[in-house]
């Protein structure tokens, strides 16, 4: 799932500045599941948005809603008429919705609320991890089912390296060695042959951005 | 007929009364908003509020955690506030048809006060001089105060209900009569006749039969009917002839029943009243014979067995040879049951049953007799104040719907509640019941006061709160991004994923309103809840404060389960608002006040230890964090929300917010809603 989170308040204040009539589109898809862009923080936004403008004497309308997935165009064009009646759209969505949404609205600005971060595992209520990195050539085969690239800092694919202490990496105590996890993993399974053989290079090529898929080509 | 889903009190009460709706309003201390929800569908309900057989408690949850709500003494707590108090006025436009109701017992009192409502002429008919059946002549004063019941009648009768007493149907008028004069005729006469046990001696005199006597002692035609004497039951009747023995001066009083107390149809509760006043109890004994001249001197009685259980479900005594013994009486008053006058129905044309009953087709209370109904202790034979008035009400309905034609649709089923689960119990704050005072025991003894106190408020409103609120809980609709933060957040483990989205088990939930504070797709509600139950409430008291205080007004938000009596300080600036634990509060429902001009924002909580549904005060503190952070922001200020404890805490916040000065959202122009 697609993890994102909000920017600074002052950030999102500056942004829509010269906006009279302002609606926070909450999203209702993976920000609502990351708790950071549904209904209920589009409802917050909406409300300290308003507080704000209130304070510097500044008549403005800021309302809140939520839709359930800004990145398909079908979902956003139920709501273009409504939309179009404000003078711009605060998207709580990630990078993706921000984008189609101004793809398929055109006659409104719509700007991000969001910081899009990562693709995220939940690790108990209100907290997640980052574990993708969409690297485009997934090695979790050979991995025990943990990913190196995005879990070890360095990325290595043949670890861990001489900075693992304690199963803890040099990089911060915070972070565990994410090759020790393979090891144990891996070890559980009974798979420490495979864990001994050397892992070749990854094709990085396949990272090449702008990425693109097509289910049948 | 689609079932409908009820909490089990509910259900259980024969009226239906809706229990749940009038404890949690005295609960929240609106006592008289609880007593129009028991008015709704029962007209006596300082009656019911003393002596009510509660089936309500029986079947109430709260007793798998502890013990069950005293549901009859928040209803005695709330009816009595307001006795004889009129809620209902006689409806303008009027029927023609006119109804005969015979007997004033709770029965016909339902049936009379439901026709006068509909809009029909009544006339109701009893033998006795006044009113109520064994209301008033029977259940004794010490349970039931006599003005009470007299103030509830004529609230009723104020409905415009024409009352003909001494007037007695078989002797006065007769049915034919009655079919004459009215278009139908009710039949609520009661069960007054005594059953007497087939022994020798029973006619021997110092004999007598239990109602007659609580009847004679109501009428205050009844002296001590001896110096010792031998009760012989296990009903209410028996307990109440006792207990009445008691303070008539009868220095010696046994009660004696064929079964053992758990059997025993009184509950304990009055067993151990009555020991408390010195009846004595002698169980598993059955009487054989009753031993004197002209009149009785000794009872003879053989020990019982307890054998196979019969229909009812007690076992059957059987009594055991060579077991006899005597117990010297100078009176024995028999108490073994009450049967209607088989007599009288009879001669009426009306067809009896067994045990002398009225039989009637149904429970509408149509007899075979076109326009006439019955209903009452006279179709059931004795039962209960409640179980009278529902049958009332049925009959009431059935004649309605006779008189206007409209087909008997089936009645509406209500199902109750499943049980609570173990888990769930497991995970429920237990909390001790609160029990009504009682008379001391030496003036129980030397007189007929009321023996049972009503709760205090504070004891009524602890106990409201212990109410479980069943069925109140959450609902999920479809916004619902199955994101799992209520499965992973209630405490008791009750949201689970279902086919599409999340599902909350109805009957499991304990309706905390954390699961609604934390989803993040605003798609979960409690039931009766607006979609922001809390604005209404905000608007309301900030606009009164305001009026008080133009320059600095403090809301409040306290939790109820810590302080059951009301705010916790009252203070000029200071304005309140209740809620049943600040684990519901949503960060929007903390940051509204501020929007609308409040000044600073109290939160009093419970300790996190004590917290009734246990995590409610951690996830208020990580959800006040972060309204904290908004209000430094936005550029009104962390510092203008805290969450407080004691008295000098909530002072030191108002002074700081004094300083502070007003909310800057005032001072700049208002923000659109
Ligand atoms: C001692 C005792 C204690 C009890 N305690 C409780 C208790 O604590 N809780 C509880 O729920 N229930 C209790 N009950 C049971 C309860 O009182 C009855 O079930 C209930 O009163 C039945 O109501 P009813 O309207 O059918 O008849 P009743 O209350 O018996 O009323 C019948 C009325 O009809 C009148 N009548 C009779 N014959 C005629 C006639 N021919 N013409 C005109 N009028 C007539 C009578 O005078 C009487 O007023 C108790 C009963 C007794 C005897
Ligand atoms: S806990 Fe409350 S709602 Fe539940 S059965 Fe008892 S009184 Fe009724
Ligand atoms: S209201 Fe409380 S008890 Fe009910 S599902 Fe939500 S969190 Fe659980």
């Amino acid at each position: 799932m697609i993890v994102a989170e909000a920017k600074p308040f002052d950030e999102i204040k500056e942004m829509v500045n010269g906006y009279r009539k302002v609606l926070v589109l909450g999203c209702g898809s993976c920000v609502t599941v990351c708790m950071s862009g549904g209904q209920k923080e589009a409802e917050l936004l909406a409300a300290a948005l308003r507080i704000a403008r209130g304070i510097e004497r500044r008549e403005a309308t800021v309302d809140a809603k939520t839709i359930l997935r800004q990145c398909d165009e079908e979902f956003v064009r139920q709501v273009r008429d409504e939309l179009s009646s404000y003078d711009a759209v605060l998207s709580m969505a990630c990078g993706a919705g921000v984008q189609g949404m101004n793809e398929w609205l055109r006659n409104v600005p719509v700007l991000p609320a969001m910081n899009t971060r990562f693709i995220g595992l939940c690790e108990g209520q209100g907290k997640w991890v980052e574990v993708c990195a969409a690297c485009g050539d997934c090695v979790l085969g050979v991995t025990g089912g943990i990913c190196p690239v995005t879990s070890c800092p360095k990325g290595i694919l043949n670890g861990p390296c001489g900075g693992n202490k304690k199963g803890r990496c040099e990089v911060s105590p915070d972070v565990p060695c994410a090759w020790v996890l393979i090891y144990e993993r891996m070890k559980e399974r009974g798979k420490l042959e495979e864990f001994k053989k050397e892992r070749a290079a990854k094709d990085w090529s396949k990272r090449q951005r702008p990425g693109r898929y097509t289910h049948r080509p | 007929m689609r079932p409908i889903i009820v909490p089990p009190c509910q259900a259980a009460c024969p009226i239906n009364t809706d229990v749940r709706g009038y404890v949690s309003a005295i609960a929240r201390g609106d006592a008289e908003e609880a007593l129009r929800v028991i008015r709704r569908v029962n007209p006596l309900p300082s009656v019911c509020g003393r002596i009510c057989t509660r089936r309500c408690e029986t079947a109430c949850r709260r007793a798998q955690v502890d013990a069950p709500v005293a549901i009859r003494a928040l209803k005695r707590y709330a009816a009595d506030l307001a006795i004889g108090q009129s809620f209902f006025t006689r409806p303008l436009s009027s029927y023609p048809e006119k109804v005969a109701i015979v007997g004033s017992g709770p029965s016909g009192l339902v049936a009379a006060h439901d026709l006068a409502l509909l809009g029909y002429s009544v006339t109701l008919f009893e033998a006795r001089p006044v009113l109520g059946g064994l209301l008033s002549e029977g259940i004794p004063k010490y349970r039931l105060p006599k003005e009470i019941v007299q103030r509830e009648i004529g609230a009723i009768v104020s409905l415009g209900i024409e009352v003909k007493t001494g007037v007695r149907f078989g002797k006065e008028v007769s049915l034919d009569g009655l079919l004459w004069d009215f278009d139908a005729v009710f039949i609520a006469v009661g069960s007054g006749k005594g059953i007497v046990p087939q022994c020798d001696g029973v006619d021997l005199s110092g004999v007598f039969s239990g109602v007659d006597f609580l009847k004679e002692v109501d009428r205050g035609d009844r002296q001590a009917p001896g110096r010792r004497v031998v009760v012989i039951g296990g009903g209410h009747t028996a307990i109440d002839a006792a207990r009445t023995c008691i303070r008539l001066g009868v220095s010696e009083v046994t009660v004696v029943y064929r079964r053992s107390l758990e059997e025993m149809p009184a509950g304990k509760e009055e067993v151990l009243r009555a020991e408390e006043e010195g009846v004595r109890f002698v169980y598993c004994a059955a009487p054989i014979r009753f031993i004197g001249k002209t009149r009785v001197e000794r009872v003879r009685f053989a020990r019982t067995a307890l054998g196979e259980p019969e229909e009812s479900g007690r076992r059957r005594p059987v009594p055991l040879e060579g077991s006899e013994f005597d117990l010297e009486a100078d009176a024995v008053i028999l108490a073994i049951g009450y049967a209607p006058d088989a007599e009288e129905i009879k001669e009426a044309g009306l067809k009896v049953g067994e045990r002398g009953t009225i039989v009637v087709m149904d429970e509408t209370g149509a007899t075979d007799i076109t326009g006439v109904f019955a209903a009452g202790d006279v179709v059931t034979g004795p039962m209960s104040v409640v179980d009278a008035m529902a049958s009332g009400r049925k009959a009431a309905g059935a004649i309605h719907r006779y008189f206007r034609r409209i087909p008997d649709n089936a009645f509406d089923r209500l199902v109750s509640l499943r049980p609570l689960e173990t888990s769930v119990t497991a995970a429920i704050q237990k909390s001790e019941r609160q029990e009504p005072s009682l008379l001391p025991r030496e003036q129980r003894t030397t007189s007929f006061d009321e023996v049972e106190s009503a709760l205090d408020h504070e004891q009524a409103r602890r106990e409201a709160l212990r109410c479980l609120n069943c069925g109140a809980g959450a609902t999920v609709d479809g916004e619902c991004a199955a994101c799992l933060n209520c499965v992973r957040v209630c405490p008791f483990g009750i949201p689970a994923m279902g086919a599409q989205t999340v599902e909350i088990d109805v009957a499991q939930c304990q309706a905390c309103g954390i699961c609604a504070a934390e989803c993040p797709a605003c798609a979960i509600h409690l039931k009766d809840d607006a979609r922001y139950p809390m604005r209404p409430g905000v608007d309301r008291v900030l606009e009164k404060a305001r009026e008080e205080s133009p320059d600095i007004v403090v809301t409040g938000f306290y939790c109820c389960f810590r302080h059951p009596l009301g705010p916790p300080v009252e203070r000029h600036a200071l304005s309140w608002i209740p809620v049943l634990c600040l684990g519901r509060l949503r960060e929007s429902d903390i940051l509204y006040p501020f929007e609308v001009g409040a000044e600073g924002i109290l939160l009093v909580s419970c300790r996190d230890e004590e917290c009734r549904f246990g995590r409610g005060v951690r996830l208020l503190a990580e959800r006040v964090e972060r309204v904290k952070t908004i209000l430094d922001d936005t550029g009104i200020g962390g510092s203008r929300l805290s969450v407080v404890a004691g008295d000098d805490e909530c002072d030191r916040f108002i002074r700081g917010i004094e300083r502070l000065g007003i909310n800057p959202v005032r001072t700049g122009k208002r923000v659109a809603a």
